[in-house]
């Protein structure tokens, strides 16, 4: 999470990406092993997560390429697993809720710090790059028995107030660099037509920095939908267990073995729409990611 | 306007800072001293249970253990739905396998304050760790008249400091299974077991870094005549004689020589279980359970038999007492209907159930003359020989601590990393730290 | 806080409208600096609260104050040899993993950038690790090195016990996390290659230096803000690495890191205090790194706190 908030330091897509120039004559054949090289490392083991996904019995024993009797079982158990389909909701109610907070409470301070005049800045700043690097066992602890002793142990608001903890100072780290790209001009404009700041910001810059919104966002709910540390330590029962603490605990539906048919099922189903997510946002996740670091 | 307004954000973090403080100095009550007496007044003021509360009892009530690998859990569940549905009804909820990961769960709920077990299936050796933290209700009302159903060994487990904390629920009793097609009947000692290993397949059995390891160290090691703890329990005895390096010697040797295949050290029941049934090894060490599953595995089934375990060359022999007590949170909502369930649970239909469809060991005494037990389980006397003379582990509050001063040395000599002398000398070291924690 | 003059040229009569520039900015910001104190300095106290206790793991709760004053747990930590095996497992597994997914992350970046076809494709491709939970990235390499359903052993012969032996489980522990991230890598150091004019190899070419010279004398340098950056921040996140290892060999054959071993202590073995130290301790190591970076070079950090 943290690496993402290092370089997620601008804004806009990069439309204006100066890519170099394309080579002169034929790609050599040496490129394509390379490629396809990178494609089997990147690919080949969500493939055998996959295959293993469609075997059921003594198949799953065998480690072959190809799944002999291809089946669909084990994703029909494991949606009719109702400790499953409940921590698929609890995850989307948990990132969802963190996403919106922190990027309804970043924005307003991202704001300021792009364009307000005030001193502390670099201080404020130091503060919210240091606690994206927090390691969460720091806080695992305390946040146990704080939350057992008021009540709101296993419940879902006890674990959105700790996923805040990262996701606010990323949002307010990723969306500084995008307000700073906006030009000036169009604020003054508006401050100069009688505006306050607030309804500058409200009106000139909300709209043009949408894309930063979304990325900011983006980044946010992936990296809440991938927190484990705190899932098992604050949660007990699936009534709030989200995804990854529920994908560690799976006993299986079958009672006779080792249940890497439904754990793998899970594993992919939950795997594929951040799959699409970034299949759609790529360009936005990689210029937000990127820009940062090349201008930097 | 501002000025002040910072210095009330300041002043309410420190009132915060305060409240934590003090927050948590309520907790610490004066207790019993730096831990001077050992196992005496612990438990002074546990909650007591109500024995009449499970006349009226109604709601629901959850029963919380580990994987239900034999469906016996199931069973059981469905019939208690049966029998008080719809006003009381029963529900089930499964931790993972593994003795450690349920004791986590378990401790987690307890330490949150949380109803979410009414009775928990508890193993028997954390009766004395559950008992010290006042997280179980005192069952000695309740048991009072019953204990004469049961077979003493498994009511010793779930007692403490005088006080019966539980009912036991399921016993047993560490055996020895073998591939009838590679193998004739048990030898007599353990070193013949695994020489007849080497050639005939192996030996599969719990190496993994967990309490199962615990068990089956032990088991050698009190066969080779060694003990955990002194008499009074305050002080390690683990390296005293030679047991020790023998008994872990011997382990090692057996993984060196083939007589255990190298992945021993990532096995746990189940992986055990799963080699054991691919046909090729000539013996395995498991509890009871895996009879029943092993007569539903087309490799083994009618090849295999099971039997008492052999005697350590030179010493005894030393099955471990295993098995589980029910137990109830004091954080239960529905203690009345705790109650029920246990009752039903040590029922003498589901006691028989258990023994006949599942081969579980009861802990009632008469099931095992049963005609229908005796020929579900043709081992039955001999299993109730073996619980009766099993040896139990190490009673002590901290008895985590110790399993795992023993797990992780012995596993880290099975894998190669030390050698049996250093892991014995390193586990004796830990566990006297461990008996001195505060 | 004094009002400094807003020099936004904007007539005299603006100001006394709404908020003025520190106010709003005082407004705007400190809702977040409440819920960060809430949220991350709050749990931080009291997890340091925690630490100078010693919590009775026998008696129900009877607590002391850990001698000599209030630093007997970090006294105990640091004497523990299990302590220090975890900060030299934590250490090691933080310099193969940065090195490997530089080393790697370089390699494909290189390839990535002179492969002209396909680049959307290409890019999808390799975030697809980076997509991946690492929940189901430790699942995914556990079936494929575990007996036996995983297939390394027989492609590679032998029969390690990959994930029950040391160093073995270690090394399977930092494959994991270079599949996962050497791709990310690689897209960060594709951006910084795309921005190098491709003028100056050109000239260079024409100078008569070789592919090689070429890379270390123009591509190497160009690149090394941003391979700066990444660096830094992938040795903060390896150094509090959790889920891996956890789900992987549970700390079990020499892959307990930091955060590792204070979990364990605080949850499996209820020695809350000493626990707590643990997890100070790790703090405070990454914090180290984390603040030298941040005042020495800063980041982009100055460049963003300019008006």
């Amino acid at each position: 999470m943290a690496t993402e908030a290092a370089v997620a330091e601008r804004a806009e897509p990069r439309t204006k990406t100066k890519k170099a120039p394309k080579p002169q004559g034929g790609t050599p054949w040496w490129m394509w092993i390379a490629i396809a090289a990178i494609v089997v490392f990147c690919l080949f083991p969500f493939y055998w997560l996959v295959n293993l996904s469609l075997k059921t019995g003594a198949d799953l024993g065998d480690s072959s390429l190809f799944p002999p009797n291809p089946t669909l079982a084990n994703y029909e158990s494991i949606f009719n697993n109702s400790d499953f389909t409940r921590a698929l909701l609890n995850s989307a109610i948990i990132s969802l809720s963190t996403t919106a907070l922190a990027l309804l409470v970043g924005s307003f301070c991202a704001y300021a710090l792009a364009r307000l005049r005030f001193r502390f800045k670099f201080g404020i700043l130091a503060l919210v790059l240091s606690i994206t690097t927090f390691p969460a066992i720091a806080i695992a602890a305390p946040l146990f028995r704080l939350w057992s002793d008021i009540g709101i142990y296993n419940t879902l608001i006890g674990l959105i107030i700790p996923n805040l903890t990262f996701a606010l100072p990323l949002a307010i780290y990723i969306l500084v660099s995008f307000f700073k790209e906006i030009p000036k001009d169009l604020e003054e404009a508006a401050l100069v037509d009688g505006a306050t700041h607030f309804v500058a910001f409200r009106k000139v810059v909300v709209p043009l920095a949408a894309p930063g919104l979304a990325t900011a966002g983006i980044l946010t709910f992936i990296a809440t939908w991938n927190e484990f540390l705190l899932a098992i330590t604050l949660t007990s029962s699936p009534a709030a267990r989200p995804v990854p603490a529920a994908i560690a605990f799976f006993t299986g539906s079958t009672q006779f073995e080792i249940p890497y048919g439904t754990i793998t099922a899970a594993s992919v189903t939950i795997s594929v729409p951040l799959i699409l997510l970034v299949l759609f946002f790529q360009k936005r996740i990689v210029a937000g990611l990127t820009a940062g670091a090349v201008k930097g | 306007m501002t000025k002040r307004l910072m210095l009330m954000l300041c002043a309410a973090l420190l009132c915060g800072v305060f409240v934590a403080a003090c927050g948590d100095d309520s907790s610490s009550s004066g207790g019993g001293g730096g831990g001077a007496s050992e196992e005496s007044g612990q438990t002074e003021g546990a909650k007591v249970i109500d024995p009449s509360l499970a006349d009226n009892a109604k709601g629901e009530v959850t029963y919380c253990q580990g994987k239900d690998t034999s469906g016996n859990a199931h069973y059981m569940i469905d019939e208690f739905n049966k029998k008080y549905g719809p006003d009381l009804k029963a529900k089930l909820v499964e931790f993972p396998a593994s003795a450690d990961e349920q004791r986590t769960q378990f401790i987690q709920r307890q330490q949150a304050k949380s109803g979410d077990c009414d009775v928990f299936s508890s193993d028997v050796i954390w009766t004395a760790e559950f008992a010290s933290q006042k997280w179980l209700y005192d069952m000695s009302p309740y048991m009072e008249d019953k204990k004469a159903d049961y077979i003493e060994a498994p009511v010793e487990t779930v007692t403490y400091d005088g006080k019966i904390w539980g009912v036991p629920e399921s016993s047993d009793a560490g055996l020895l299974y073998y591939n009838t097609s590679k193998v004739k009947e048990i030898p007599a000692t353990w070193q013949e077991v695994y020489e007849q290993a080497k050639s005939k397949g192996g030996i599969v059995y719990q190496g993994a870094a967990y309490e199962g390891l615990t068990c089956d160290f032990l088991e050698l090691f009190f066969g080779a005549g060694g003990e955990v703890l002194s008499e009074d329990g305050t002080k390690s005895a683990f390296a005293e004689g030679d047991a020790g390096v023998k008994a872990l010697q011997f382990m090692v040797d057996g993984v060196k020589d083939g007589a255990a295949p190298k992945a021993v050290t990532t096995y746990m029941e189940p992986e055990s279980l799963t080699a054991f049934q691919t046909g090729k090894p000539a013996y395995m060490r498991n509890w009871p359970y895996a009879y029943a599953l092993n007569q539903k595995a087309k490799n083994v089934k009618g090849k295999f038999d099971v039997g008492p375990q052999p005697t350590f060359e030179g010493g005894e022999k030393a099955g471990i007492l295993g098995g589980h007590n029910s137990v109830i949170s004091v954080y239960s909502k529905n203690p009345g209907g705790a109650l029920k369930l246990i009752e039903h649970i040590g029922s003498p239909e589901i006691q028989k159930a258990y023994a006949a469809q599942f081969s579980l060991s009861p802990v009632r005494a008469d099931v095992y003359d049963d005609p229908e037990v005796q020929k579900a389980i043709p081992f039955a006397t001999q299993l109730r020989e073996g619980i009766t003379n099993a040896r139990a582990r190490p009673v002590s509050p901290v008895y985590p601590q110790i399993s795992q001063a023993i797990y992780k040395n012995v596993n880290a000599a099975l894998s190669g990393q030390q050698s049996p002398e250093d892991a014995i000398k390193q586990a004796n070291s830990d566990i006297e730290k461990a008996l001195s924690t505060f | 806080m004094t009002e400094a003059t807003a020099n936004t040229g904007a007539p005299q009569e603006r100001r006394s409208r709404g908020l003025s520039e520190k106010g709003l900015a005082f407004w705007m910001v400190s809702p977040s600096m409440v819920l960060i104190a809430l949220v991350a300095a709050y749990p931080i106290i009291y997890a340091i609260w925690l630490s100078l206790h010693e919590y009775s793991v026998r008696v129900a709760g009877l607590s002391r104050w850990a001698e000599p004053f209030g630093l007997g747990n970090y006294q105990a930590a640091l004497q523990n040899a299990d302590f220090w095996n975890a900060m030299v497992t934590t250490l090691i597994f933080t310099v193969a993993s940065v090195f490997l997914e530089l080393l790697i992350g370089l390699a494909m970046a290189m390839a990535m950038h002179a492969a002209f076809k396909g680049q959307g494709l290409l890019r999808t491709v390799v975030l697809v690790p980076w997509a991946v939970l690492t929940v189901v990235t430790a699942i995914m390499w556990r079936t494929i090195f575990e007996s036996p359903q995983g297939f390394v052993n027989q492609i590679i012969g032998g029969d390690t016990v990959w994930l029950g032996s040391e160093p073995q489980a270690l090394i399977v522990i930092i494959i994991a996390d270079v599949w996962k991230t050497a791709p990310f890598m690689a897209l960060l150091i594709l951006a910084g290659l795309q921005v190098i004019p491709s003028d100056i190899y050109e000239a260079a070419k024409v100078d008569g230096a070789t592919a090689w010279q070429r890379f270390r004398k123009i591509t190497l340098p160009l690149l090394t803000p941003a391979i700066l950056v990444a660096l830094i921040f992938r040795t903060l996140d390896a150094l509090r690495i959790f889920d891996l290892p956890y789900v992987l060999t549970k700390g079990a054959n020499g892959t307990t890191t930091l955060s590792l071993i204070a979990q364990e202590t605080f949850a499996t073995n209820r020695i809350y205090g000493l626990g707590a130290a643990y997890s100070i301790l790790t703090f405070i190591t990454v914090m180290i790194v984390s603040f030298t970076y941040i005042w020495t070079v800063g980041g982009n950090i100055r460049g963003l706190a300019e008006d």
